[in-house]
């Protein structure tokens, strides 16, 4: 089983299609129907909590309030109140990210799974592992499958720009301002000079994608 | 109480005791200069053999003088006579003396011989009392006591001569006037009751065309309020009750245009609640037209077709941004105070809208892209209107868009510390004289949004309002794939941090 989600929600069948939900997703869901004013040793040992903000007995931003003070798990509101002030509100007392309903259940587990991977994501290392890609940020070495590539100082400083962000999308505009000379000529044409060029030494391994209307992004590709 | 009734009675109240004060100022000030005319004429009757008189027969020496006249008193019917009151009807004197108030009505004056005892061999003379001895000692002129005796006002004036010795060395002057004297108290009617009689009905008389155009006024607002304040009321000269008039008028203007204002709202407010109506049953009908075809497919045993399936997905998340537009709509309708105004995370916001949209974009095989920067980008604004503007470009891309295309959000900023905002797609896009159309527009109320198809006007409209709301700047343009590029750019914030 994966990782315990604490799921607060008053509604009967809202709250058991996401316990199918999350349980479809490999978490492992814990559901009380009712708000409770939670203190130190009640809360169950849980990854995250799903916390709907409209609920009887305890408000959910009490609820949330009372968590605050001694537990630091992250909370995800779901709010019927298409209302700014709740959201700015449950934020400010500590909530990590909200819903409006009505929402996907597909939409749910992502933004669950967003949220749980989330620490790991703010280190910066040294080296970066993407795939059969190992890149040494400060050595300025690139592996591919063990085997060292030979780079030129912009197709590294590209490369260890979208390392910097695996799996994110990295904008043509930002690469063009941050990675290529300034000195020299640097358009965006430039840039997808770069790019193809890096994707060829590093080939047959395709992990340099291209974002449409956006830029690039590493992905652990592997070789078509 | 009425104006007039009031008003007569304030004069009455205000005369009367001020009419009765004078008298007794009057009153009083009479009675001292009697006193002396007595001492007067007493001593000089005195000097001029009076005194020879009284020692030769102290034991009945007792003088009845005809009481002095006052100065102020003359021959009665001579030139000068104090004016009375005209048409005088009071009740006929005794005297034959005059007409005024204290004209032939002096008592005669009773002189008494004492002795430096103050002993009387008179055995007429009243008693002497301590005050009475003291007084004249003490003063060594004279001394003088009001009394009543018998329910007659009693004047005793105590002489001292000026010689030493005898049996008259004090004179008493003693005047008595009978009880029924109206000395004390209002003078008489006819001196008083004809002029506050005349000031009275001078004063009821002027205050009549005031109560008159009163009475005007209170019918004609009365109107007024009759008609919901339209009929007005009329303004006449310069004075209090003009400017009660126009204070009215200002009253009833302010008044019209609230109602107005009302009447405009709710009339608004009918027409949202009319078109909301119709645009949540429209996409209603056909998610239950979707679900009858599958329930129907399931009885026969037909296969579901993944088209209805996601075409049903679609009509229900169209539905939950048509609300989500509608409460937007109503929020920028009532204006700044529900605005919210704090620091958004636009990264955040950026994830958030595509994974709104991810599940409707993923069945119509659109994919669904976006750039941001590696740190958080921080704006202030509200952060439900902002997602919903943001929201509404991107499903606009995702409904109109074609199979196997895309829509991409870029969020990038720039070192003059504005972000820009662009949700691209390389769907059909809108044609140039459309688009520059689109942005004259001024989206105006309720009408942009039942004009273009599927509600795609309130879309449009609250992204417009939001833009403009938070003073920042939208710019619809051809992509460079074909379709649509929308523009957002604003300024940022330093992190709240």
């Amino acid at each position: 089983m994966g990782d315990r989600i604490l799921l607060v929600e008053d509604d009967e069948p809202l709250g058991s299609q996401i316990v199918g939900h999350l349980r479809g997703a490999g978490f492992d869901p814990v559901w009380w129907r009712e708000g409770r004013l939670l203190v130190a040793g009640e809360l169950p040992d849980v990854s995250l909590v799903v916390l709907d903000l409209m609920l009887p007995g305890t408000y959910g931003l009490d609820m949330l309030k009372a968590l605050r003070t001694f537990s630091e798990v992250p909370v995800l509101i779901l709010s019927a109140r298409n209302d700014t002030l709740d959201k700015v509100r449950a934020l400010k007392l500590g909530a990590d990210d909200y819903m409006t309903k009505p929402f996907w259940p597909e939409e749910l587990v992502e933004r669950v799974r967003a949220r749980l991977r989330r620490p790991t994501l703010q280190k910066e290392q040294a080296v970066v592992e993407v795939g059969p890609l190992r890149i040494d940020l400060q050595g300025h070495a690139v592996q591919v499958r063990g085997r060292p590539v030979e780079l030129t100082r912009v197709e590294f400083g590209l490369l260890a720009a979208l390392a910097r962000r695996p799996q994110e999308a990295v904008t043509r505009q930002w690469l063009v301002e941050h990675v290529l000379d300034p000195e020299r000529e640097g358009t965006e044409r430039t840039l997808d000079v770069h790019v193809s060029r890096l994707r060829r030494k590093l080939a047959p391994v395709k992990c340099v994608e291209t974002v449409w209307g956006v830029g690039y992004r590493l992905v652990p590709g592997e070789d078509a | 109480m009425k104006l007039r009734l009031r008003l007569a009675l304030t004069a009455v109240a205000v005369t009367v005791p001020t009419a009765f004060a004078l008298v007794q100022v009057e009153h009083s000030v009479r009675r001292r200069t009697t006193d002396e005319v007595i001492a007067e004429s007493t001593l000089a009757q005195m000097q001029s053999g009076g005194r020879e008189r009284c020692e030769a027969a102290p034991d009945t020496w007792m003088v009845r003088t005809r009481s002095p006249r006052p100065p102020w008193e003359h021959d009665g019917g001579g030139p000068g006579e104090p004016p009375s009151g005209p048409g005088n009807g009071g009740p006929p004197r005794d005297s034959p003396g005059g007409k005024g108030p204290f004209r032939g009505r002096m008592p005669p004056v009773q002189l008494f011989p004492f002795d430096s005892q103050f002993v009387s061999r008179n055995a007429q003379a009243p008693a002497l009392d301590d005050d009475l001895r003291e007084g004249v000692r003490t003063d060594g002129v004279g001394v003088r006591r009001y009394s009543k005796e018998d329910g007659a006002f009693v004047q005793d004036l105590l002489l001292r001569m000026p010689w030493e010795g005898g049996p008259c060395e004090y004179v008493l002057a003693r005047r008595v006037e009978p009880s029924n004297s109206p000395e004390v108290g209002l003078p008489p009617l006819n001196i008083w009751g004809v002029p506050t009689l005349i000031l009275l009905s001078a004063m009821v008389v002027a205050l009549g065309p005031v109560v008159q155009r009163l009475r005007r006024l209170t019918e004609e607002v009365r109107a007024s309020s009759g008609s919901h304040y339209q009929q007005p009321v009329t303004v006449q000269g310069d004075d209090e009750i003009a400017e009660l008039a126009r204070a009215f008028q200002e009253a009833r203007e302010e008044i019209q245009a609230q109602m107005a204002h009302q009447v405009a709202r709710e009339q608004t407010l009918r027409d949202f609640l009319a078109n909301t109506t119709h645009d949540v049953m429209t996409p209603l009908t056909v998610l239950q037209g979707h679900l009858a075809a599958m329930q129907q497919r399931l009885r026969t045993g037909e296969s579901l077709e993944p088209g209805l399936v996601n075409s049903a997905m679609g009509e229900a998340h169209y539905m939950a941004s048509l609300v989500h537009n509608l409460g937007a709509a109503a929020r920028l309708e009532a204006g700044a105070p529900q605005v919210q105004h704090a620091p958004v995370d636009l990264n955040a916001l950026v994830s958030r809208v595509l994974g709104r949209h991810q599940p409707i974009a993923r069945p119509r095989r659109i994919a669904l892209e976006s750039g941001v920067p590696a740190t958080t980008t921080w704006v202030m604004g509200d952060e439900t209107l902002l997602e919903q503007a943001v929201s509404n470009v991107v499903l606009n891309g995702i409904r109109y868009g074609r199979e196997d295309g895309h829509v991409a959000v870029v969020l990038e900023t720039t070192r003059q510390q504005t972000f820009h905002l662009r949700v691209i797609d390389d769907g059909p896009g809108i044609p140039d004289d459309e688009r520059s159309r689109l942005l004259e527009r001024r989206f105006r109320g309720n009408a942009a949004r039942t004009r273009a198809p599927q509600g795609q006007g309130l879309g449009l409209h609250i992204v417009h309002n939001v833009v403009e709301l938070h003073g920042w700047t939208l710019a619809l343009a051809p992509s460079d794939y074909g379709g649509l590029e929308v523009g957002f750019t604003g300024p940022l914030m330093t992190p709240p941090d």
